[in-house]
């Protein structure tokens, strides 16, 4: 046995050696080592649990589950039991060293004390997965306890539980949370006689067990009458106790000061945390500490990138820059040149030069031609043309009587017809080999009947005007012509008297016009000539 | 009487009184019966009396009344029948209608054109008045369209006028119409939408608009309402 012991203690002191990421790996050596130690752990822990359900930790044929199971079977009690002893050392560090001074009688409890410390340590890392539902669980064991204790409907008050006892721990726990007086009264000292007479620790422990649980289910003294239905109506209450305290706690509250409130909050939630928080409980409080903030952040003033107009005074230097500021862009992105980009334009460009195909821009096909509206320049010269005869023109063009005068450009294209057809003549005159003569221009022009010598004098050697006349043009005389010096005397003679005839028949005619000249004539009306 | 006044009275009235209606045969009677008018000779509208038309002759147009006597003369008492004599102590011009005179409305006419002659008018410029119908003269006086005085006067007399008469001429080429500038007095010779156009280039030139806008907006104008009324065909047809 005590070979048996030395070789567990020192699986022990091997797994305390060994480093927390070795334990990952699995190695049957350590989980040996492990096997042996917790077992040497179980039996020594055996005597302190108030329940045993197992002589020893059953290691033969079991999994790592099955023995973690029987572990924790063991361990749970004896934790809460060792729980309830050290709230009551906290609440009276007299009993501590009372504890320490019967040192001499009860050194191996106090030995066993420290080994139970010790292990207590060892066993909370092994148990460390033990969340806070397990200290749910413990609640209703708890509760399962008490209930056990506290029998029949009229039987509340026991041995153990006492009403009065009950009530003065509640007020000295708000008392404590408030942080106003403890009031230590009879009953709490008559507890501690009674503990003194009896087996002080377990019985210490049983009360404090039973006074705290009735400390947490609160000003529930009638939990017991509906502890009695059980599971089939179980409620919040029950679960998660507390209800009624935190009304008790709001109501207190709003007397307060917020700062107290969030004190007494942060106290309550404490000590609500130290026992129960379930998730329910945990997301309402992240509800509320969201809504808290909220409300804040609604009453505080905005921040300037929510105040809709801010210049630059109202604004911290630079904060411009620190925010993502969205405006419209009047000017489109430059495009980033990267080489992909030319290395494409300039594929473009060589396709299109292989193919032929630039899009240059076309000449638009001018529409079909109007006529030319004729732009007049104002004629700034005095009209040649009267009045009458503008209207007369525009009156024998609307009717369609006679033909339209030649207008200014048909006059121009003619005399630059003109003109062309000249200079053609003379170029084709000097590839002719042979002589050509001129083509005649007919037009039309009234010839005079001026002697050649005047004529000949302007117009041009080439040509002259007589002729161009006709010999009845020239001359025109009947019958038989003959020059003087032809005539015979009875010609002359003939011819003298015609002469002489005619000359009497004229100088009578103005003789006569000359008389009548005097008279007034029958048209002219008083204008004197 | 009473018989030929009711008769009368039918045929004034023919179908409003349908008890009076008479048969057709006696209808037919009726209308041969009826009496029929020949159209009234001047002459005999006046009943026989003679009408007279008197135009003053200003001092300055005396001359050239004198120079141009023959050209009045003719057209009027050949073409329009209607005497025409000077007075010269009055200086004054009578017409009077003839027994032959065909119009009514030529001693009119001979009037006008007489006092278009006094106006300042040219003889083969006021000849049109005779010849058309719709023609009018328009007289108007630089203050009625801006009150001017001296040296503005003056200049606006000038631009009207333009050098050597240009401006005068090309608007009255532009707008187939006659001017006379005559001191303050403006006296515009042809058709009534002519007439309008030329007085509104006048008034902008007093107003001080230069000619050459004038100009620009004649030929504007010119266009559009070419374009408007005849956009096919050209206007060099058009006489200007």
């Amino acid at each position: 046995m005590a070979k048996k012991e030395v070789g567990s203690v020192e699986a022990l002191n091997k797994l305390k050696q060994t480093d927390p990421p070795l334990f990952l790996t699995p190695s049957t050596e350590l989980s040996q080592t492990a096997r042996k130690a917790s077992q040497y752990l179980f039996s020594s822990l055996k005597p302190f649990c108030p329940k045993v359900y197992f002589q020893s930790l059953y290691l033969d044929g079991y999994v790592a589950e099955q023995i973690w199971q029987q572990i924790d079977l063991q361990c749970k009690p004896l934790v809460k039991k060792l729980k309830g002893e050290v709230i009551e050392f906290e609440k009276n560090p007299d009993e501590v060293l009372r504890l320490f001074g019967v040192e001499k009688k009860k050194g191996r409890g106090v030995e066993i004390e420290d080994g139970d410390e010790d292990i207590e340590d060892v066993g909370s890392d092994e148990n460390e997965e033990e969340g806070e539902d397990e200290e749910d669980e413990e609640e209703e064991e708890g509760e399962d306890e008490e209930e056990e204790e506290g029998g029949g409907e009229g039987g509340v008050e026991d041995r153990f539980l006492k009403l009065n006892e009950l009530e003065q721990y509640m007020e000295e726990d708000e008392a404590r949370e408030y942080g106003g007086e403890v009031v230590k009264s009879k009953v709490s000292k008559k507890k501690k006689n009674v503990h003194e007479e009896e087996e002080e620790e377990e019985e210490d422990e049983e009360d404090e067990d039973d006074e705290d649980e009735d400390d947490e289910l609160g000003d529930f003294g009638d939990d017991g009458e509906d502890g009695d239905d059980k599971l089939g109506n179980a409620r919040y209450e029950d679960f998660f106790g507390g209800k009624k305290k935190k009304s008790v706690k709001r109501q207190s509250n709003i007397h307060n000061k917020p700062e107290d409130e969030e004190q007494e909050d942060d106290k309550g939630d404490h000590k609500q945390t130290k026992e129960s928080l379930s998730t329910h409980e945990k997301e309402l409080q992240k509800l509320h500490s969201k809504i808290e903030q909220m409300e804040k952040a609604n009453l505080d003033p905005k921040a300037w990138t929510m105040q809709g107009e801010v210049t630059a005074t109202k604004r911290p230097k630079n904060s411009a820059l620190e925010v993502d500021l969205d405006f419209e862009h009047n000017v489109r992105p430059l495009p980033v040149i990267t080489e992909e980009v030319t290395a494409s334009l300039e594929d473009l460009i060589k396709e299109r030069i292989l193919e032929g195909r630039f899009d240059d821009a076309e000449r638009a096909a001018s529409l079909p031609s109007k006529r030319l509206k004729e732009l007049k320049e104002m004629d700034e010269n005095k009209s040649k043309k009267g009045l009458a005869e503008i209207y007369e023109e525009e009156y024998v063009h609307q009717t369609g009587l006679g033909t339209a005068p030649l207008s200014s450009s048909d006059q121009l294209k003619k005399e630059a017809q003109l003109l062309f057809d000249k200079l053609c003549l003379k170029l084709d005159g000097l590839s002719h080999s042979h002589f050509r003569p001129k083509p005649v221009i007919e037009d039309m022009s009234i010839q005079t009947n001026v002697p050649a010598l005047a004529m000949e004098e302007i117009a041009p050697v080439a040509v002259s005007d007589v002729a161009m006349l006709a010999p009845e043009e020239v001359f025109a005389g009947k019958g038989d012509i003959k020059e003087e010096a032809e005539l015979t005397q009875e010609e002359r003679k003939r011819r003298r008297a015609n002469k002489k005839r005619k000359y009497k028949v004229e100088a009578s005619k103005r003789l006569v016009n000359k008389v009548q000249g005097n008279r007034l004539p029958d048209n002219s009306n008083g204008t004197k000539a | 009487m009473n018989d030929e006044g009711f008769h009368s009275c039918n045929v004034i009235c023919g179908g409003a009184y349908p008890e009076l209606q008479q048969d057709p045969s006696q209808k037919t009677g009726l209308l041969q019966s009826r009496i029929k008018f020949e159209p009234l000779k001047t002459h005999e509208i006046s009943e026989g009396h003679v009408q007279f038309r008197k135009v003053s002759v200003p001092p300055h147009r005396y001359t050239p009344l004198k120079k141009a006597w023959l050209e009045l003369y003719t057209p009027i008492y050949e073409q329009m029948k209607i005497d025409i004599s000077m007075n010269l102590k009055a200086l004054k011009v009578e017409l009077k209608t003839k027994a032959d005179t065909p119009d009514m409305s030529s001693l009119q006419k001979c009037a006008d054109f007489v006092h278009s002659f006094m106006l300042g008018f040219d003889v083969i410029d006021a000849v049109t008045l005779l010849r058309m119908a719709e023609l009018y003269v328009y007289s108007f006086e630089i203050k009625d369209v801006k009150t001017l005085r001296g040296k503005h006067l003056c200049r606006a007399i000038g631009r009207l006028s333009g050098k050597g008469g240009k401006t005068k001429f090309a608007i009255e080429n532009a707008t187939k119409t006659r001017i006379v500038i005559a001191d303050t007095k403006i006296h515009i010779l042809g058709s009534i939408s002519n007439n309008r156009v030329a007085m509104d280039s006048l008034c902008s030139l007093i107003l001080g608009s230069p000619a050459g806008k004038v100009y620009s907006k004649h030929r504007a104008d010119r266009a559009r309402i070419a374009e408007r009324v005849k956009p096919e065909c050209p206007i060099e047809n058009v006489v200007l």
